[in-house]
């Protein structure tokens, strides 16, 4: 009886002090990826996330104009950034951090406009279509710098690459890719207006123009002309009247942005994750090195332009003193000072070095509130110039577009034709569009580039090497490209 | 609770009584015949007792005849008595020499050191109260073998990393640190003089705590009263002043002008210094910033107790500047602390403690590029502190990242404020002769303040620190956590030869916590006075940016058992088997099995060394376990909306909903198999004390964060590679401890311990695609020097390694070199692989921050009144990377470039100044220096006033000493601090510019009432 009792009150106890294991079933408390998409407000949320990625984009636009005859690596010291350097020398190797940055930055996005995409069909709302047009444009903007960077790179359409995919996914020949972007592209501009109610959204133009650009790429002349015409003749973009204010921090989203990355001074980050700056990192790292003086900040000079550039300009060419700033006379004239870094020129980008009156929270380098414009309209004024008269289409047009950028640049008009017409576009892309990192992939795919660039072999520069660890990642059954 | 109680009071009632029985009483004294109050006597084999009181005596009723009373009592040995008919029982009690009855906590529970079977060290109140140290884990270094102690800061206040045995994980390798059961991860909330004893289990014995106990367990001991103890009141009180231990060597101004122009002359660029002889030795920026800073701390604790109850009471308050910064490094702390333990009925007791500490810290930025000290070695002699205005200079042309440390001190408004309380509460309950259940519930609330205040300021042209716009953040976190256990222990000895020991229980550990904060600029005139966020504009959120929930829940519900059992104190045997469920893991891996086990032999109590005059003890122990380690983040295994996914839309910031780190379901304990062998023995009648262990920890299934495909999005921000089980580390080492002790004549008494420890440290394999992880950082832009690889010690440096300077240009030719650049004076990089170029793949092992063997040395002798104790440590064969020097065309350098190459045969160490392109600043063994040192940690010597002289009865003692720390550290290493380490398993043993351990000059008083 005794004993029994005991018994009971042992198992009591042990029954009253003990948990059940529900007790470790704990849910974070925050929201699940595999059960998201219920209501509208999720797909915008989700869209957000996907446009953030386009911030990391600042290394790709510095990267590449450092990649081409404009500019050089610049930086502290010969050791500075070791994959900056390299790339500026055309030593550049499958081990570089730099382009590992640009691979991984632009997956990042693809996985994230995916993620909208895979869960397309969840939820129903009106304007669904305009967000998936949102997060088709960024897929193919993201895909674009890819195929640009590293030629034939794996696909994922409407659907993210997961943990243990990465072992089975190939790579995809550039050809698939494009037709893969032209679709996209092509959706976004039927679902897009010209005109969005928020300045920093994707817009039919913006699409229209990456759609030809993208023609271009391919040589696939008609069909560039023609959309980018259609954006001419249709979209409600123009050049500003004068090109000096063109990239300052009072002048973003102008009528002559057709698509512009939004950058904030309001939240940095660290050298850790640059990519997480709201800020354009480019612009802290092209700064003048240890300035003091007016307009102006401090950076770390890289991206320097050269001399051979700075000729190109003609005579009375209004653009020279706003692409390029000649720190040696600035300083003369204002007093301001200045510590020469490795590399140094004597000249900055001065479209994207820092300016002052900015709050830079954060790391003041990192936070730099200068927008990227992307795609300016005097690029598609050139390119459409460009796809008219290499498509013998009509180098009249080609000829009054490219005069319209011309006469923006207080220059006297062109009558050429044919090849002197082309060439004569080609130099005025070089100049207007300096340090805005077009010109080395111009130059790759117009054939030009081993012509123009030091230590560029042919065969081998056009495309960047797949960072080895990459293949290595994906089960190294990936070829390198060419040279590598 | 109160439901058990009422059932434990019922049950009460239900258990009666049988068997002859009588009423004993009696006096306990000790050798000298003083009475002895608080002496535990318990009926052997039963949970029955009494215990002493104040005058000795000690009542108890019906005790069975033939039954055996067990006498015991600190530092005695214990006396055995059969109970016959007489109820008198007079006890003299014989001092221990040997104190091998000294008992253990092991871990839900207490074992006697002659009954332990695990690797289990204890460092006593003793060595606590001689160390003086402001942190726990001071106390710790060199006391225990096989525990090493580095430190992330000499600043007061900051945290030291314990590692136990090696390091066995890549992840987070602190130990598990219990405070009378309650878990604590932050050691500077404990006031060190509250400890009664700190044990360290050290090997399988830890099993007990199952999924916790892989990288050690640590069980610290609150000091409490005891029953029939008259009031004692000690106080204690120690100031004193802290001094850096030393001064890198710089150049002064005129050596760093020559230097300067040579290098500029070297590059091909204009010199700068036209004037040498105007610039004299220049400022010794070291000397600016360093000071003598202060350190006070008052400690007082009252103890005692009743028949049935025992109470102490403690306060303490300590306050230290830091040599960097003074008052705005300063730390301090509060706390008070109550303990109280009364036995309700003879068999049902309760424990409670309550602890509250107030913290409070200032913080400088400290270890690497931006640290003040790092400013202070860069910054160059040339410049004059203030300018003609009175302003700071600001450090022009120094490069971007070194401005002048005396403004930025003065700049710096960085605070930190603690409120904690932990507590504890017990009850105890016995029953049948032979079982106790026993529930045990501690806690911990604290609440963390930090204030930030970034005024706006200018450094220079282009500085990094420069801020256009000032602001202030006010942070609030809160931590909370519980631990519930529930035990039902059995103890019999089944006719005094098998005796067990059998233990059931539950453990319950939740932990959660709160993170909030504001920051607001345009702080009013710039003027912390002015600075808070109430006052200031634009307030905003500091979460709404993070993609995640400020919170966290992590939860963890565990069973255990364990079985002891001895054959009459010979034949040892232990048994350990606990389930846990973890929070962190998914459904499919939630729950463990950690089983472990032990065994040990007393060969001396075998009848052939029985009376053995040589060998007073001869143990012999093994122990073998599976222990788990779950310290990943939370939530790993379930893909989560946490990133970060921020835009601009219309000039404004835009939050969207983006994933976290990449989710594996998959993961699962990591999982250590850990086998000790040991030898515990005493020879020359108890005079010498040994103990050696042999152990091997082999850690599976290793909770990495491995490189991943960046298809997957890992980039993106907030993002990350998911957690994965791969590789395996492996421990092996040796453990030695020896001590003597002995007395020489009437007033000479002392006693020498000496303890080694020798770790082999291998990385078996490291799953994943390119067989490596890389951590730690070196210079700007570089890649991470620290590795983590199979074949090599995890955390290794690699790098190039050099072979002298190129010496002349014939040299450069006929070798080798990493570029064109390279010329005369150049560090020669080592062709490794023999291809005939210096590229990627020659990069080769440098080194690791692992010694090789730690020992430490205690030496303390009493002479009559005066005491004196000396406390060495060393460690052998750990590298350190040298990774203060900025390195910039105008940054000051060490004084070692005195010695730099300047010509063929000049130096074939140090490589020629030049402010051309040169590769000598990539990361080579140039930079990795043996950081092998020997240390005087502690010197201290007391007087003891005698009662005579005091002529006081109320006095009981009183002792003034003086005392001197870390005095002076023997070792060839260029910086600080050879113990400068993040504690960083991969990463750990780079010198980013440590802020050294003072050295620290004490007089203090001790009182007992």
């Amino acid at each position: 009886m005794k004993n029994l009792k005991i018994k009971n009150i042992i198992l009591l106890l042990l029954v009253t002090i003990s948990c059940s294991d529900d007790f470790v079933e704990v849910n974070s408390r925050d929201r699940n990826s595999e059960d998201f998409f219920n209501t509208e407000a999720e797909y915008q949320e989700a869209l957000v996330a996907a446009y953030d990625a386009l911030q990391a984009s600042y290394l790709n636009v510095m990267l590449g104009e450092i990649a081409s005859d404009n500019t050089l690596a610049g930086g502290e010291s010969a050791t500075d950034v070791p994959g900056i350097q390299e790339v500026d020398d055309m030593v550049h190797t499958p081990i570089n951090q730099q382009l590992r940055d640009i691979w991984n930055n632009m997956y990042a996005g693809i996985n994230r406009a995916n993620f909208i995409l895979e869960f397309q069909d969840k939820t129903d709302f009106t304007g669904k279509n305009e967000v998936l047009a949102q997060a088709r444009f960024l897929r193919a903007y993201y895909y674009f710098e890819l195929v640009k960077w590293f030629g034939d790179v794996p696909l994922a359409v409407d659907k993210r690459i997961q943990f243990g995919d990465q072992f089975t996914i190939d790579r995809t020949p550039k050809a698939e890719i494009y037709a893969q972007l032209e679709l996209d592209l092509m959706y976004a501009a039927d679902n897009l207006p010209y005109v969005q109610s928020q300045t920093g959204r994707i817009t039919k133009g913006a699409a229209q123009a990456l759609l030809g650009k993208i023609y271009l790429f391919q040589d696939k002349f008609d069909e560039a002309a023609d959309v980018l015409e259609d954006l001419i003749d249709n979209g409600p973009h123009d050049l500003v009247a004068d090109y000096s204010t063109i990239f300052e921090n009072d002048n973003e989203n102008n009528i002559e942005s057709v698509f512009e990355v939004q950058y904030s001074d309001l939240e940095g980050a660290g050298f850790g994750c640059l990519q997480c700056s709201e800020g354009n990192v480019a612009v802290g790292f092209n700064g003048i090195r240890n300035y003091n003086g007016p307009m102006f900040e401090s950076g770390f000079s890289f991206n320097v332009p050269v001399q051979e550039i700075v000729d190109e300009f003609e005579a009375g060419d209004v653009r020279k003193d706003i692409a390029i700033l000649d720190i040696v006379d600035w300083a003369a004239n204002t007093g301001a000072t200045y510590v020469e870094g490795y590399e140094h020129t004597g000249y900055y980008n001065r479209k994207y070095i820092s300016r002052q009156g900015d709050s830079n929270i954060g790391d003041a380098n990192l936070t730099n509130p200068n927008n990227y414009r992307s795609i300016r309209f005097a690029d598609v004024l050139l390119m459409a110039a460009e796809a008219l008269n290499r498509g013998s289409i009509s180098d009249t047009r080609a000829a009054m577009y490219l005069n319209r950028v011309r006469t923006r640049a207080m220059l006297p008009d062109v009558n050429f034709t044919g090849t002197n017409l082309t060439n004569a576009i080609y130099k005025e892309r070089r100049v207007e569009l300096v340090g805005e990192g077009h010109h080395f992939f111009d130059l790759v795919r117009t054939g030009r580039a081993a012509q123009e660039i030091n230590g560029f072999v042919s065969g081998k520069h056009e495309l960047f090497p797949i960072p080895s660890i990459e293949i290595q990642l994906a089960g190294n059954r990936w070829n390198q490209n060419p040279g590598y | 609770m109160k439901g058990i109680l009422g059932i434990l009071i019922t049950l009460f009632g239900v258990i009666t009584i049988s068997a002859q029985t009588l009423d004993v009483k009696g006096t306990v004294l000790d050798e000298t015949g003083m009475p002895i109050p608080g002496v535990n006597i318990i009926v052997k084999g039963t949970t029955k007792g009494a215990s002493t009181d104040f005058d000795g005596n000690f009542t108890m009723k019906d005790v069975s005849v033939g039954s055996v009373l067990s006498f015991s009592y600190i530092g005695y040995v214990t006396y055995e008595f059969t109970v016959n008919d007489n109820s008198d029982i007079n006890v003299q009690l014989q001092p221990d020499v040997a104190q091998l009855d000294e008992v253990v906590v092991i871990g839900y529970g207490t074992q006697t050191k002659k009954e332990i079977t695990g690797a289990v060290s204890v460092v006593s109140s003793e060595t606590i109260e001689n160390l003086k140290p402001t942190r726990v884990e001071q106390a710790l270094q060199g006391q225990v073998a096989g525990v090493n102690i580095t430190s992330t800061s000499g600043s007061p206040g900051s945290a030291a990393t314990i590692s136990i045995r090696g390091i066995s994980t890549n992840g987070d390798s602190r130990p598990l640190i219990l405070v009378d059961g309650n878990v604590i991860e932050d050691l500077s909330v404990v006031n060190p003089s509250d400890i009664e004893t700190v044990n360290v289990l050290k090997d399988a014995t830890a099993g007990i705590y199952g999924v916790r106990a892989a990288n050690g367990v640590i069980l610290i001991t609150t000091k409490g009263g005891r029953k029939e103890m008259p009031l004692t009141i000690d106080y204690t009180a120690y100031g004193g002043f802290q001094q850096t231990t030393r001064k890198i060597p710089t150049l002064n101004a005129t050596e760093y002008a020559i230097l300067t122009n040579e290098a500029f002359a070297a590059g091909g660029q204009a010199i700068p210094f036209t004037d040498l002889s105007v610039l004299g030795k220049g400022v010794d920026w070291q000397d600016e910033v360093f000071q003598d800073a202060p350190i006070f701390n008052h400690s007082i604790t009252l103890k005692g107790g009743k028949a049935k109850s025992s109470y102490a009471f403690s306060s303490s308050f300590l306050t230290q500047d830091g040599i960097v910064g003074g008052k705005k490094a300063n730390f301090s702390r509060f706390t008070k602390r109550a303990d109280y333990k009364v036995d309700i009925l003879e068999n049902f007791k309760f424990n409670s403690g309550i602890i509250f500490t107030h913290t409070n810290r200032s913080v400088l930025a400290e270890s690497g590029l931006g640290s003040v000290l790092f400013n202070a070695l860069n910054m160059a002699p040339t410049f004059s502190i203030r300018d003609a205005n009175g302003d700071f200079t600001y450090a022009e042309g120094l490069g971007n990242e070194v401005i002048n440390p005396l403004a930025q001190i003065e700049d710096s408004y960085n605070k930190t404020a603690v409120d904690k309380i932990s507590g504890n509460a017990g009850l105890s309950y016995s029953f049948l002769d032979n079982f106790t259940v026993q529930s045990n519930f501690q806690f911990n609330y604290s609440q963390v303040k930090g204030f930030v205040f970034r005024p706006e300021v200018f450094y220079g042209s282009g500085k990094v620190f420069n801020i256009f716009r000032n602001e202030v953040a006010e942070t609030k976190n809160y931590f909370r956590d519980y631990t519930f256990d529930g035990l039902i222990k059995y103890e019999n000895s089944i006719n005094d030869m098998h005796n067990i020991k059998a233990l059931i229980g539950t453990s319950v550990f939740k932990t959660s916590g709160l993170f909030t904060g504001r920051r607001a600029f345009d702080v009013l005139g710039n003027k912390v006075e002015n600075a808070s966020v109430d006052k200031a504009s634009n307030e905003e959120n500091i979460n709404q940016a993070l993609g995640y929930n400020p919170t966290f829940d992590s939860r963890l519900l565990s069973y255990f058992a364990r079985l002891q059992y001895d054959f009459k104190g010979k034949y040892l045997l232990s048994a350990v088997v606990r389930r846990d469920g973890s929070t962190k893991f998914g459904p499919k891996n939630k729950f463990g099995y950690f089983p472990s086990g032990s065994i040990g032999w007393v060969a001396s109590d075998e009848s052939f060394l029985e009376n053995n005059s040589f060998i007073s003890f001869l143990k012999f122990r093994a122990s073998y376990g599976i222990l788990g380690n779950d310290r990943i983040p939370d939530f790993r295994y379930v893909s989560l909306l946490n990133g970060e996914g921020t835009y601009v839309f219309n000039d404004e910031l835009v939050f969207g909903a983006a994933a976290g780190a990449v989710a594996n379901p998959e993961i699962r304990w990591e999982k250590q198999k850990t086998l000790d062998v040991g030898v515990d023995l005493r020879i020359l009648n108890n005079k010498v004390d040994i103990t050696a262990d042999y152990f091997k920890r082999r850690t599976d299934d290793l909770l990495v964060v491995p490189q991943v495909s960046g298809l997957l999005g890992i980039a993106a921000p907030g993002s990350g590679a998911p957690v994965v089980n791969a590789g395996s580390v492996e421990n092996k080492g040796f453990e030695f401890a020896i001590g003597y002790s002995d007395q020489i004549g009437e007033n000479f008494k002392f006693n020498i311990k000496y303890n080694a420890t020798m770790i082999d440290n291998e990385v078996i394999s490291v799953s994943g695609a390119d067989d490596f992880l890389a951590g730690g950082s070196f210079g700007v832009g570089q890649e991470p020097p620290s590795r983590m690889e199979a074949g090599y010690p995890i955390g290794y440096f690699r790098g190039y390694k050099t072979d002298g300077i190129f010496q002349n240009q014939a040299e450069v030719n006929n070798y080798p070199t990493i570029n064109n650049a390279v010329q005369p004076g150049d560090l020669r990089f080592v062709d490794t692989n023999g291809d005939g170029v210096i590229d990627e793949d020659d990069k080769t092992n440098l080194g690791d921050p692992i010694p090789d063997a730690t020992m430490g040395l205690n030496i303390s002798f009493d002479y009559k009144n005066i005491d004196f104790g000396a406390y060495a440590f060393a460690s052998i064969g750990n590298e350190i990377v040298r990774n203060y020097e900025r390195d910039q065309q105008l940054t000051n350098r060490s004084s070692y470039y005195l010695n730099r190459w300047t010509g063929d045969g000049t130096s074939n160490t140090f490589p020629r100044a030049t402010t051309g392109a040169t590769s000598n600043s990539l990361f080579s063994d140039f930079f990795v220096e043996d950081g092998s040192f020997v240390r005087l940690q502690n010197v201290q010597l007391g007087y003891t006033f005698s009662d005579k002289v005091l002529n006081n009865p109320k006095i009981s003692k009183f002792r003034i000493y003086a005392s001197a720390s870390n005095l002076f550290t023997l070792t060839e290493y260029k910086g600080y601090d050879p113990t400068a380490s993040t504690g960083e398993a991969i990463g750990g043993g780079i010198d980013y510019g440590f802020y050294p351990n003072p050295k620290t000059f004490l007089l203090g008083v001790n009182l007992k009432f």
